[in-house]
């Protein structure tokens, strides 16, 4: 007979609280590194990687509410964030490469990363091509069986502790816009590759500018045909935030808890009232969203939900600031609230802007005409 | 109310101009969270603008044009209190920079690490107290401004100037929040501007996407209103003045700094882009005197005497 949900609670709850670490993830560098790599390849020793994967490929293929329960225990135990440098092998490099693979390239990778092996991250955006990713210039010219790529990546994050990259890339010279592009695993130690990580306003270097000169990579390594890659990059972009961000708008919703603990005063805790409602709004939708997707195909309501939680983050990490106020040592720690404040203006921006995504919603949700850009 | 500068008031301003385009001011292009400029006090001094209030013929809305002009710039230095709150209170002016701090002796305070006084509103007196060299621990924050805290408080000696200075310490701490938050506002406006006119995507600048033209329009709008509420509030020195200047300014704060970094991407959330300069220090200014709530309270009071409601 299969576990019941209670049961299956129990012992999520168990194992984690034995085995989530006892000290947060070091911000960058090779520390923050070693750090994933070790918490990830313990989820996977005590059964717990993959959770969201097909069986087919080494995952748990759990239902939804499992999943649900999994990231309620998760966030309540104040597991490392699910939003480090495991998040784009585990929540696109890996789906991506399940959904539009070579059975090579899966059978080679996804064991890798599912056992903490790997870190991946993403050379998708350009100095030019920010919210246009269409207009993209990194050219990779075919030679032989090999792609020999040159160009520049830029906000590729984790790139400097990275192992593969997925790479979008002109590969049609004679192309523009989505056509003649190609989605390509990056080895990052091929040679005629740099990368220079850039200092955000948070502190931390959290992603990096890369240059590829002459970085020769095969023809094995594309992933979903030569030429098709805006197809597959789509995938990717859809990945992106799937049942993972939940532990996040868990922790999220937990957090406002907190604060409201930590509150003193009236003012305040009429903010805190409103964003504890939002809070559950943004929970419910969540779960009616990600129970809905089970069983058949979704639209692009998932932008809102993800629009939703972007917004709610950013004004969770102002309330924080508010309550503790600017110089408590809550907030100028290392893991602080100042650090999660200054970070939180990413949530509207990085894998798509808000402005991107409310045009998203406004055309494919709200069915309104399609403007100009 | 004369919208227009006096011609005293037009002079002192190209002075400054004038002393600031000598120094040559420029955003730090390497990654710092905090540019605290000592030759700009130096020459400030110098030059006599930190003393306006006292000089003959001027007065509080002459000093708070120049604490705005100041803030503006990419680099911080100590002139709102100087300006703004300390001459009202210390015989000795010349003891600065000044430090203010509301609460516990032990909370960390901006410019503590380079003052030489720190006025310290304790809830029921205000006391001066004389900084002596290596009183004073420095205090690593993210929000631009040097802050310090006094490693041994009960060491120093303070002065009571009494709780009867309290209502006027607070109000013009208010006026300074607000005329220092007008500056920062500006030049980030400015430097976002400049950068949705020249950053293209889709083929076209972004500043031409109405999603992004009607938000800067609400930002320069919020900006608007700081300001003329901050020179409003200096010129009257009145109490309800400051407390819905210093209001509107840390109520705007979150949602100006917000719209103005959104717009300027993954650049404008790196240390090479220099608008955190501004959004930093404006961030700060916003917990100051209870935040917003804070001043909201201290407005309904000095307007409508909402403790006998
Ligand atoms: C923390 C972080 C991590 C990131 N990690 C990665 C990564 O690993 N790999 C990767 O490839 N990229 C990454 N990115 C880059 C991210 O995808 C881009 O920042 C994003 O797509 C926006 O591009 P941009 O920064 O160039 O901003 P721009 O495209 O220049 O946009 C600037 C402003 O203009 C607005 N705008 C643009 N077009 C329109 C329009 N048509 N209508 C209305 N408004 C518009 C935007 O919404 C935004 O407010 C990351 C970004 C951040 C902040």
């Amino acid at each position: 007979m299969s576990e019941s949900l209670d049961d299956f609670r129990a012992r999520a709850r168990s194992w984690l609280q034995e085995n989530v670490p006892e000290h947060g993830s070091p911000l960058e560098g090779p520390e923050s590194r070693d750090y994933a790599l070790a918490w990830q390849k313990r989820q996977f020793e005590g059964g717990w990687a993959g959770l969201t994967w097909p069986a087919a490929y080494g995952g748990k293929d759990l239902s939804v509410l499992q999943q649900i329960v999994w990231f309620e225990e998760y966030a309540r135990a104040k597991a490392p964030s699910t939003h480090n440098a495991l998040f784009v092998g585990m929540n696109h490099a890996g789906p991506t490469l399940i959904a539009c693979g070579s059975d090579a390239q899966k059978a080679f990778h996804l064991p890798k990363i599912m056992k903490g092996e790997v870190i991946w991250c993403q050379g998708f955006s350009e100095p030019n091509a920010g919210s246009d990713l269409a207009s993209l210039r990194t050219k990779g010219v075919v030679d032989g069986d090999e792609l020999v790529v040159n160009g520049q990546k830029i906000w590729s994050s984790y790139a400097d502790i990275g192992d593969y990259q997925e790479l979008l890339i002109r590969t049609d010279p004679d192309s523009s816009r989505h056509h003649g592009l190609s989605w390509v695993i990056c080895d990052m130690k091929t040679p005629g590759i740099t990368v220079r990580p850039i200092k955000t306003m948070a502190g931390p270097a959290k992603y990096a500018e890369v240059f590829y000169d002459n970085v020769r990579i095969s023809l094995s390594n594309i992933v979903g045909g030569l030429n098709n890659g805006w197809k597959t990059a789509m995938a990717t972009l859809g990945f992106e935030r799937g049942t993972a961000s939940l532990a996040l708008q868990i922790s999220l919703g937990l957090r406002v808890e907190e604060l409201i603990a930590a509150n003193t005063d009236a003012v305040t805790g009429e903010t805190l009232m409103d964003l504890r409602a939002d809070a559950a709004a943004l929970r419910a939708m969540s779960y009616q969203f990600a129970i809905k997707s089970e069983t058949g195909p979704v639209g692009s309501e998932g932008s809102m939900i993800r629009l939703y939680f972007a917004e709610l983050a950013k004004r969770v990490a102002s309330a924080s600031i508010d309550i503790f106020g600017i110089a408590a040592p809550d907030v100028l720690a290392e893991h602080g609230l100042g650090f999660d404040y200054f970070d939180s203006y990413s949530e509207t921006i990085a894998g798509g802007t808000a402005e991107i995504q409310r045009n998203i919603i406004a055309e494919r949700v709200l069915g309104l005409p399609r403007g100009s850009r | 109310m004369d919208f227009d500068f006096s011609e005293d008031q037009a002079a002192i301003l190209s002075g400054l101009e004038q002393l600031i385009s000598s120094l040559n001011i420029e955003a730090p292009k390497d990654a710092v969270f905090s540019a605290y400029s000592q030759a700009l006090d130096n020459e400030l001094t110098e030059g006599g603008f930190l003393d306006i209030t006292q000089q003959e013929g001027f007065g509080l809305l002459d000093g708070a044009l120049i604490v705005e002009r100041l803030a503006r710039l990419p680099v911080s230095v100590e002139a709102a209190a100087s300006v703004l709150i300390a001459p009202a209170f210390l015989e000795d002016t010349t003891r600065r920079p000044v430090a203010i701090l509301q609460g516990k002796l032990t909370k960390p305070a901006r410019f503590l690490p380079m003052a030489k006084t720190l006025l310290v509103d304790t809830d029921d007196d205000l006391l001066r107290i004389e900084i002596p060299e290596g009183a004073v621990e420095e205090v690593e924050t993210l929000f631009a401004y040097p802050y310090g805290c006094l490693k041994n408080p009960k060491a120093l000696s303070s002065v009571s100037l009494g709780a009867g200075q309290l209502a006027k310490f607070r109000r013009r701490w208010r006026i300074a929040i607000a005329v220092e938050a007008a500056g920062l506002m500006q030049s980030a406006l400015d430097l976002v501007l400049e950068h949705v006119k020249t950053r293209q995507q889709f083929g076209r600048p972004i500043g031409s996407f109405q999603a992004i033209q009607h938000r800067l329009v609400m930002a320069a709008e919020l900006g608007q209103a700081v300001r003329w509420l901050a020179f409003k509030a200096a010129w009257s020195d009145d109490e309800g003045d400051a407390a819905i200047a210093a209001t509107f300014a840390q109520d705007s704060t979150p949602k100006f700094v917000t719209d103005l970094h959104q717009f300027c991407g993954a650049m404008g959330l790196t240390l090479e882009f220099p608008l955190h300069h501004w959004t930093y220090r404006l961030r700060a200014l916003l917990g100051e005197l209870g935040g917003s709530s804070g001043q909201a309270i201290a407005a309904a009071d000095a307007v409508w005497g909402s403790k006998n409601v």
